[in-house]
């Protein structure tokens, strides 16, 4: 990526989207990490904890959703340097993912760029961070 | 200050992890990405970290006298990557607390702010691949 990609400050990241979060992907994220987590698992478990019936999804799946729009804004996974992320709030089975941002800064002389990023569910927002990427 | 925070310094077991391609390539599909035999996702940082640490989500939770129903959720999470994951690759994970902070706010109520860090590297390489910088927060009682 390059100023000739059109690479500046201020530039939009493109959006990356999951349009309806799938309980049973949920499910299938919480065997692969071994997570007993009630939340992850079972409705009922959300409904008593005042969280209405739908499944939350782990930090680990908002977290790969959010290196993403990354990787994907960088064009691979070799582009990744480094990104921080804060879970602001629970992500629920049915709600609409969507992560998107900026680009807040260039260094011209390391080849990187700094994303800010921010990820909502259904609009409301669930995580915060940024990301550096190479850009030569 | 945490009852906890005679923890900052444990070092966990550590170990070795091996990302299997079936579970690589699982993840990416199980996260509606498009999943690759030759590819890891670069979210897997985490899975890698917490699996070659020599620790399980359950020992966390033990350690900070939690329970899978004390309502855990992450705090912050970091990795900075000097190398790409590989399917197939053994990694050497060596991990420990880095903190454990009282804290309080207005709509989370007490909690602790759990933080530990994982230094991976790929077995025979004395080079960093990732290093992860995880934080999790235990809600606690007033009083507790």
């Amino acid at each position: 990526m390059t100023a000739a990609d059109g690479l500046h400050a201020g530039r939009r990241v493109t959006p990356f989207s999951i349009e309806s979060v799938d309980p049973a992907r949920i499910k299938t994220v919480a065997a692969i990490l071994q997570d007993p987590t009630p939340m992850h698992l079972d409705p009922a478990a959300n409904r008593a904890r005042g969280m209405g019936g739908a499944l939350s999804t782990q930090g680990a799946l908002n977290m790969t959703w959010f290196v993403e729009t990354a990787v994907r804004f960088a064009g691979g996974v070799d582009r990744l340097v480094s990104f921080k992320v804060r879970f602001l709030a629970n992500v629920f089975a049915g709600e609409r993912f969507e992560c998107t941002g900026t680009i807040t800064a260039i260094d011209g002389d390391a080849a990187r760029a700094e994303l800010e990023l921010v990820a909502t569910a259904d609009g409301r927002p669930v995580l915060g961070g940024t990301a550096v990427i190479k850009t030569g | 200050m945490s009852d906890y925070a005679h923890l900052a310094g444990h070092r966990f077991p550590g170990g070795t992890y091996t990302l299997a391609p079936w579970l690589s390539w699982l993840w990416s599909d199980a996260c509606k990405l498009e999943p690759d035999w030759g590819t890891a996702h670069q979210g897997l940082a985490y899975l890698v970290a917490l699996r070659g640490a020599g620790v399980s989500i359950q020992d966390i939770f033990d350690l900070m006298d939690a329970t899978a129903d004390s309502g855990v959720v992450f705090g912050e999470f970091q990795v900075d990557y000097h190398g790409v994951l590989r399917p197939g690759a053994t990694y050497k994970c060596e991990a420990e607390v880095v903190d454990v902070e009282r804290k309080s706010g207005r709509r989370a109520g007490v909690f602790d702010k759990f933080t530990f860090q994982v230094k991976v590297r790929e077995q025979g390489s004395e080079d960093v691949t990732v290093v992860c910088t995880n934080s999790w927060i235990f809600p606690r009682a007033e009083g507790e």
